[in-house]
C-alpha cells in the first residue's frame, strides 16, 4: 500500500484530496481524527485500502472490518436518538407553550380554542381535524361541543397557507381562532357535533368505552370494528382516528376526537402518546376553566343575594322609623283630636240649641271656630308625618288620574268646576306612592287658594318624557300672582292661615321626598300650571 | 226610627253622638268596648253601627270584620282619627268612612245615605 497516497493517513489534506468533504467542513482538512471518524469509514478510497489489506491477508484486516461495522452500528443508533430528543425538545417546548396559554386563561371558550389549535396546528400535533366533546354531569351525557379543522381539501389549502403566510405562535393562532372562526367554526360542524352526544348508559359506545377506561384508543378500520357503531364511523368519514379521554383529578372532563380527514397520515403510537401528555394539562385547564365559570354565576348569585339582604335591612330599618313615626303620630291624633272633636262637638250642640238671643253665642261661636281651625292644623301636622315615608310602586298614571277625579267629583261639580283629563299615549308605569299622588292631585285640584275667578274649568294631561310621565294640571279659574304662589310652596310660612296655607307646601314637600318633581307656574290671567314629573324608574331618593 | 249602635270607648264621644243623633231623629244604643257592642248586638237588631277604629287596646278593624260576618246586610260606618284610613284596605269593609270631627254634618249625612241605600235594598228584595 502506497502510504503516500492515502489521505485518510494524512495530517492535513487539500480539499481536491478528499470528494467526501464539502463546503463548510474545511475543518475536516486539518484534523485527520475527526476526518477519519466522520468521512473516512464510508470512503471508497478508505475501504478500497481496507480491501488491500484483506488481499495481503493482513491479520488486522477482518479486526479493522468488524470495528468498522460496530462504528456505523453505533452512529446510525446515535443519530436515531438525537433526532428522537430533537422531536421530544421541540415536544416538550410546545407543551411549555401550551402550559403557559393555558394556565394564563380561565376563560372555558378560550382554552377550548387554545386545546384544538394546538392539535390541528402544524406546530402542534398537525392532525388535520379535532372535534371536542364534554360531560354534562347534570344529563348524564358526553355532548359535542366544538370541532375545528378543514372539511375539504379546498378549504385545507386555503387554510393551511393562510397559517404558513402568518407564522404565528400558539397563542396568537388560538386568539385569531377564538375572536374570528370560533362561531364559524361551531356552525360548520353543527351538524356533526348534535349527532356526537352519547348518554353515559350506553356503556357499549365506544366513546363512553374510552371515556371510562380514561385511556386513549387509536381506532383503526372504524367502519368494520366490533366496538364503533357505524353511523359514528360514517359521519366522521374517517378509517382511522384517535379517541383521547379528557380526565382531570380522576373526574371525567371530555373527550377528544383527532384524525387526519385530509391528508390521511397514519396516526402513530408516538402521536397517541404526545397526545395522552397533552390531554392533562387541557382536561385540568378546561375543569378549571368550568368551576371558574360556575364560581362567577355563584358569586354574582352571592352579591345579589348580599344586595338584597342590604335592602331588606334598610328596609327594615325604615320600618321601624315608619313605626315609630306612626306610634307617635297616633298617639298625637288620639290624644289630640278626641278632646277637639268633644269640646267643638258640644260647642256646636250648645250653639244649635241656644236661642238667638243668647249674649254667650260669640263665646261659643269663638269655640266652634277655634276648633275647625286647630281641627285642619291637625289634619296638616297628621299628613306631613305621613308624607315622611313614602311606599312606592310602579302603578298606572291613568288610574291614579281617574280616581282623584272620581273622588273630588261631587265637590268640583258643586264648585261649578268642570274637569277634563287628556290622558297620553302608552304611558309608562310610574313609580310612586299612591297614595301620597292621590293625596297632592286632591289638593291642587281642590285648594284653597283665594281668587277664583270666571272661568272654572281644570285640564289635566299626561305625556312621555325623557325622565318619566309629565302630568299637567292647568287650573284656569285662580288669579294668584307668582310670588304668592311660591310663599304657598314653603311649609309652615302661611302662620296667619295654617289651616289653608299647608296643602300646597306638604304636597310639594311629599313629592320631593318621592323624587318627583313639582313646578306651579302662575298667569294672573290664565291661572296656575302645575307640572308634575312622574319618575318611571326605581332609583333611590334621599 | 231607626236604631243605631256607637261604639267608643271615649264616653264624652259617645254621649255627643247620642245627644246629636238623637236630635235626628235615632234611636241610638251605645257600647264602650268590642264585647260590649257584640253582646248588645246579640240583644237587639239595629239598622247600622258608628264604630270607632280605635278602642282602648283593641282594633275597630277587628269588630268591623266580625260585623260583616255576622250582620252582612247591617252597614258600617268607621270614624278614626286619622284621614289616611281612608286609603287602608282593611278598612274597605266598612260602607262609610268618617274622619272625627267636631263637625258631625259629614257623619249625619253619611248615616243618612247608608239608611236610605238599605231601605232601598229591602223594597227591592219584597
Amino acid at each position: 500500500m502506497d502510504q503516500e497516497c492515502c489521505c485518510w493517513n494524512k495530517d492535513g489534506i487539500r480539499q481536491a484530496d478528499c470528494p467526501e468533504i464539502g463546503a463548510g467542513e474545511e475543518e475536516l482538512l486539518v484534523s485527520k481524527r475527526q476526518r477519519n471518524l466522520d468521512k473516512c469509514c464510508e470512503c471508497p478510497r478508505f475501504l478500497n485500502d481496507l480491501k488491500q489489506l484483506h488481499d495481503d491477508a493482513n491479520p488486522l484486516a477482518p479486526v479493522l472490518t468488524s470495528f468498522l461495522e460496530e462504528y456505523r452500528r453505533q452512529k446510525t443508533q446515535i443519530q436515531s436518538l438525537v433526532s428522537f430528543l430533537d422531536i421530544k425538545t421541540l415536544e416538550i417546548r410546545f407543551l411549555h407553550e401550551l402550559g403557559s396559554v393555558l394556565q394564563s386563561s380561565v376563560d372555558l371558550d378560550e382554552v377550548l380554542s387554545v386545546a384544538l389549535t394546538a392539535i390541528t396546528s402544524g406546530k402542534g400535533f398537525g392532525m388535520n381535524r379535532a372535534f371536542l366533546l364534554l360531560c354534562d354531569r347534570e344529563a348524564g351525557m358526553l355532548k359535542g361541543y366544538l370541532g375545528l379543522g378543514p372539511r375539504n381539501m379546498e378549504e385545507a389549502s386555503r387554510v393551511w397557507n393562510e397559517i404558513l403566510q402568518n407564522d404565528m405562535d400558539l397563542q396568537s393562532l388560538a386568539q385569531n381562532f377564538q375572536h374570528n372562526k370560533l362561531s364559524s367554526e361551531r356552525e360548520k360542524f353543527h351538524d356533526i357535533l348534535e349527532q356526537l352526544t352519547v348518554p353515559y348508559s350506553n356503556t357499549e359506545h365506544i366513546l363512553i368505552k374510552a371515556l371510562e377506561g380514561k385511556r386513549p384508543i387509536m381506532v383503526e378500520r372504524a367502519y368494520e370494528h366490533p366496538d364503533v357503531p357505524p353511523e359514528l364511523a360514517r359521519l366522521l368519514g374517517v378509517d382511522t382516528f384517535l379517541l383521547m379521554p379528557l380526565i382531570s383529578r380522576n373526574r371525567r372532563v371530555g373527550m377528544i376526537i383527532a384524525d387526519n380527514c385530509i391528508t390521511h397520515r397514519t396516526i402513530t403510537e408516538e402521536d397517541m402518546h404526545s397526545l395522552e401528555t397533552f390531554g392533562f394539562p387541557v382536561a385540568f385547564a378546561i375543569e378549571r376553566a368550568s368551576l371558574y365559570d360556575k364560581l362567577q354565576v355563584e358569586l354574582k348569585r352571592v352579591t345579589e343575594a348580599g344586595k338584597k339582604l342590604k335592602e331588606q335591612q334598610e328596609l327594615i330599618v325604615r320600618m321601624e322609623n315608619m313605626a315609630l313615626v306612626g306610634r307617635i303620630t297616633s298617639s298625637i291624633a288620639h290624644s289630640v283630636r278626641n278632646p277637639l272633636m268633644i269640646i267643638g262637638g258640644f260647642a256646636r250642640s250648645m250653639l244649635k240649641n241656644s236661642p238667638a238671643s243668647d249674649p254667650k253665642r260669640t263665646f261659643m261661636e269663638s269655640i266652634v271656630d277655634e276648633t275647625r281651625q286647630l281641627e285642619g292644623v291637625l289634619d296638616e301636622i297628621l299628613n306631613y308625618s305621613d308624607s315622611l315615608y313614602p311606599t312606592r310602586d310602579f302603578w298606572d298614571v291613568n288610574q291614579l288620574v281617574e280616581t282623584v277625579l272620581r273622588d273630588t267629583a261631587d265637590n268640583l261639580t258643586s264648585l261649578g268646576y268642570a274637569t277634563t283629563y287628556v290622558p297620553g299615549y302608552h304611558l309608562s308605569p310610574v313609580y310612586i306612592d299612591f297614595k301620597q299622588l292621590s293625596y297632592c292631585l286632591r289638593t291642587v285640584l281642590q285648594n284653597d287658594i283665594a281668587g277664583i275667578g270666571t272661568d272654572r274649568s281644570i285640564v289635566i294631561n299626561s305625556e312621555n318624557c325623557a325622565d318619566g310621565v309629565i302630568l299637567k294640571v292647568e287650573d284656569h279659574s285662580r288669579d294668584i300672582s307668582q310670588a304668592e304662589l311660591d310663599h304657598l310652596l314653603v311649609p309652615f310660612s302661611e302662620t296667619r292661615d295654617l289651616g289653608a296655607g299647608l296643602g300646597l307646601a306638604l304636597c310639594k314637600t311629599m313629592l320631593e321626598k318621592q323624587g318627583v318633581l313639582f313646578v306651579a307656574q302662575s298667569d294672573t290671567h290664565d291661572g296656575i300650571r302645575y307640572t308634575i314629573t312622574l319618575p318611571t324608574r326605581k332609583e333611590e331618593h334621599s | 226610627m231607626s236604631r243605631l249602635l256607637v261604639v267608643d270607648d271615649e264616653a264624652n264621644i259617645r254621649l255627643l253622638y247620642a245627644e246629636e243623633l238623637k236630635d235626628e231623629g235615632y234611636e241610638v244604643v251605645t257600647a264602650a268596648s268590642s264585647a260590649e257592642a257584640t253582646e248588645k248586638l246579640q240583644k237587639g237588631v239595629f239598622d247600622l253601627a258608628v264604630l270607632d277604629i280605635k278602642l282602648k287596646n283593641e282594633s275597630g278593624i277587628d269588630l268591623l270584620q266580625k260585623l260583616v260576618k255576622e250582620r252582612h246586610d247591617m252597614p258600617v260606618i268607621l270614624c278614626s282619627a286619622f284621614s289616611c284610613y281612608k286609603d287602608d284596605f282593611s278598612a274597605w269593609l266598612a260602607d262609610g268612612y268618617v274622619v272625627k270631627s267636631g263637625d258631625l254634618t259629614e257623619l249625619k249625612q253619611e248615616i243618612a245615605r247608608l239608611l236610605a241605600k238599605k231601605m232601598q235594598k229591602e223594597k227591592t228584595k219584597l
